[in-house]
């Protein structure tokens, strides 16, 4: 029974790809574009599933890892003339180095301290690193960066629906590799450190060690989906990877829940495409953060693990054996059955 | 020469004397158990010797090597398992995943590895599997690999803890108060497990527990701490008519 569990959820994983593929081939560029700018913020998501599903440690400084990413490709791609992937590499590591620099003061902070720690750390990029001029030095004026598109082995990715395409791929992927490091050995000890750090670090895990690789892992997808952002847009500016995007973003991961993969692609869409509806309406998108608001204290209440990691939940439990039961041992229980029912 | 050498270990937290010049030793191959009224500084006495606190003064040696600096998971890498008085088992993982979790922490496999499900990463995996099953089969707990450890009743995650102490292959065994919320038939089972557990697997132990039948049948050795010293020490039959431990724990109820 747990192998047709398996099949149902790598059924599930195959049409959620085709969909992911065929769907926007029907769509105008501009949601296109658009659905490319879901599956990034879908990474962003994909991030917190690592750090705070995993190793429960709370970030409210992602977009400043994805800024790193985005700067770097921005600046060596336009300012540079370096090659695409090569600076993507390099944007990648560098928000992972980053993002380990970041855990060192947070090692011993969790809860409400941490979630201040990575507010200060959001705010300072705000104000300083990608305020007006600090890049500039570096690159020659941020407003000249025309970061073109890339080509993936010789195919141009000009066209609105090979990039989301590449991009989408670039999702998938990433998922994939998430989900296996979840079902091996790392996930199975950032969670340990995640459930008791006084038994995890008795049984020998080094507790730094592994929060520093959590960390690393988060901000390199961070990073990862900042320079195919720098890419997706064509220029790089400060206003998209501040304090407010990174709350937001959190906030919906939590919606949809941390503990599930499915939950990068659930997000993405949830960021991108649930603003475009209310822009149909007569509602203005000023409405949409009351909305992911509204939609937090509803998930928290009837869902509070989140909505996709619930609905997972309920339907591989209908694909297992019926409700577990722990066996033997709670004689003292049965005994007391008994005797109530004689 | 003794696996554990402790010399003189004192500890303070604030206006309290946990520990008082504590001087104990664990011959290898031994049983030893620690008893003493609640609070006597039992527990502090294995945070101590796990890592997780520092003593203020005194010595501490294992297997002739000083512990003093040694961070707690490179005690666990020299051959220190513990279980918890107040269970610190993971809760929202399965069993199995319990007991995988030392044996990975001794692994060589890294987050690349498992992300590209290198055939390395899965042969780790296969194996790791494999002696966490037989681990659960030996302590009984095979039937309940699959369930939440925090879904178990008392007794099942007592020795969930035994089996994930056993896992990181421990040369000295901390047990702290493993028949707490045991009924007398559990805890008698117990003392037999531990008994198969130094023969199979040639651990040395310090027993923590308050349940007299429990250390008097499994201990070779006794110590007493009372107020955070130790007030008696010797064979269980001579611990147990000492005037100074009879009085240390029949003080404590009048």
């Amino acid at each position: 029974m747990i192998g047709e569990a398996r099949t149902v959820r790598w059924t599930a994983v195959g049409v959620g790809v085709a969909l992911g593929v065929v769907i926007p081939a029907f769509l105008s560029d501009f949601l296109r574009s658009l659905a490319a700018d879901a599956a990034i913020a879908g990474l962003i998501v994909l991030s917190l599933v690592v750090l705070t599903g995993l190793v429960g440690q709370i970030s409210f400084c992602q977009y400043s890892f994805a800024a790193i990413g985005a700067f770097t490709v921005g600046s060596l791609v336009a300012g540079h003339h370096w090659d695409f992937w090569l600076a993507l590499l390099v944007g990648v590591c560098f928000a992972a180095s980053v993002g380990v620099l970041v855990a060192i003061p947070a090692l011993r902070l969790s809860g409400l301290f941490l979630a201040i720690l990575t507010i200060g750390v959001a705010l300072f990029f705000d104000r300083f690193l990608l305020a007006p001029g600090t890049w500039d030095s570096f690159s020659g004026g941020t407003s000249s960066w025309r970061a073109g598109r890339p080509s993936f082995f010789g195919i141009g990715l000009k066209g609105e629906y090979a990039f989301y395409l590449f991009v989408f791929g670039a999702l998938v992927l990433a998922c994939l590799l998430v989900w296996n490091l979840r079902t091996g050995k790392t996930g199975r000890v950032l969670r340990a450190v995640r459930e008791s750090e006084v038994a995890a670090s008795t049984v020998g895990l080094n507790l730094t060690a592994w929060k520093l690789t959590a960390f690393g892992i988060s901000a390199a997808l961070a990073g990862l989906a900042g320079g195919l952002a720098a890419v997706r847009v064509g220029s790089v500016s400060a206003g998209s990877y501040g304090l407010l995007q990174s709350l937001l973003i959190a906030a919906i991961a939590t919606v949809v829940g941390v503990g599930a993969i499915a939950s990068a692609a659930a997000g993405g869409i949830f960021l991108v495409f649930i603003p475009e509806i209310i822009h149909h309406t007569p509602l203005s998108t000023q409405w949409f953060p009351l909305i992911t608001g509204a939609a937090l204290i509803f998930q928290l209440v009837y869902a509070p693990e989140g909505a996709v990691v619930d609905a997972e939940t309920r339907i591989m439990r209908r694909f297992r054996r019926s409700t577990p039961e722990v066996p033997g041992e709670d004689s003292e229980v049965t005994e007391r059955v008994l005797v109530r029912s004689s | 020469m003794a696996l554990l050498d402790l010399e003189d270990v004192s500890i303070r937290f604030g206006g309290v004397q946990a520990l008082l010049d504590v001087s104990l030793q664990v011959r290898e191959g031994e049983i030893v158990g620690l008893i003493g009224p609640n609070g006597a500084g039992k527990t502090t006495l294995f945070n101590c010797i796990t890592g997780v606190l520092g003593p203020d003064s005194g010595r501490m040696a294992y297997d002739g090597r000083e512990l003093h600096g040694v961070k707690t998971h490179r005690r666990a890498r020299l051959g220190i398992a513990r279980t918890f008085q107040n269970l610190q088992l993971f809760g929202r993982m399965t069993v199995l995943e319990n007991v995988m979790v030392p044996i990975d922490a001794f692994s060589q496999r890294t987050p690349v590895g498992d992300a590209l499900r290198l055939p390395t990463a899965r042969f780790e995996e296969h194996k790791a599997t494999e002696r966490a099953r037989a681990l659960l089969y030996f302590l009984d707990l095979l039937d309940v690999a699959d369930f939440q450890a925090a879904d178990l009743p008392v007794g099942m995650q007592r020795r969930l803890e035994l089996a994930r102490a056993l896992a990181s292959n421990p040369r000295l065994l901390l047990l702290d108060e493993p028949a707490a919320g045991l009924d007398a038939r559990e805890t008698a089972a117990l003392a037999d497990v531990l008994f198969r557990i130094r023969e199979q697997f040639d651990v040395t132990m310090l027993l923590v527990d308050h349940d007299m039948a429990l250390v008097m049948r499994a201990c070779d050795h006794i110590y007493v701490l009372d107020f955070g010293r130790v007030i008696s020490a010797g064979p269980p039959e001579q611990v147990r008519d000492d005037p100074e431990v009879v009085q240390a724990y029949l003080g404590e109820v009048a």
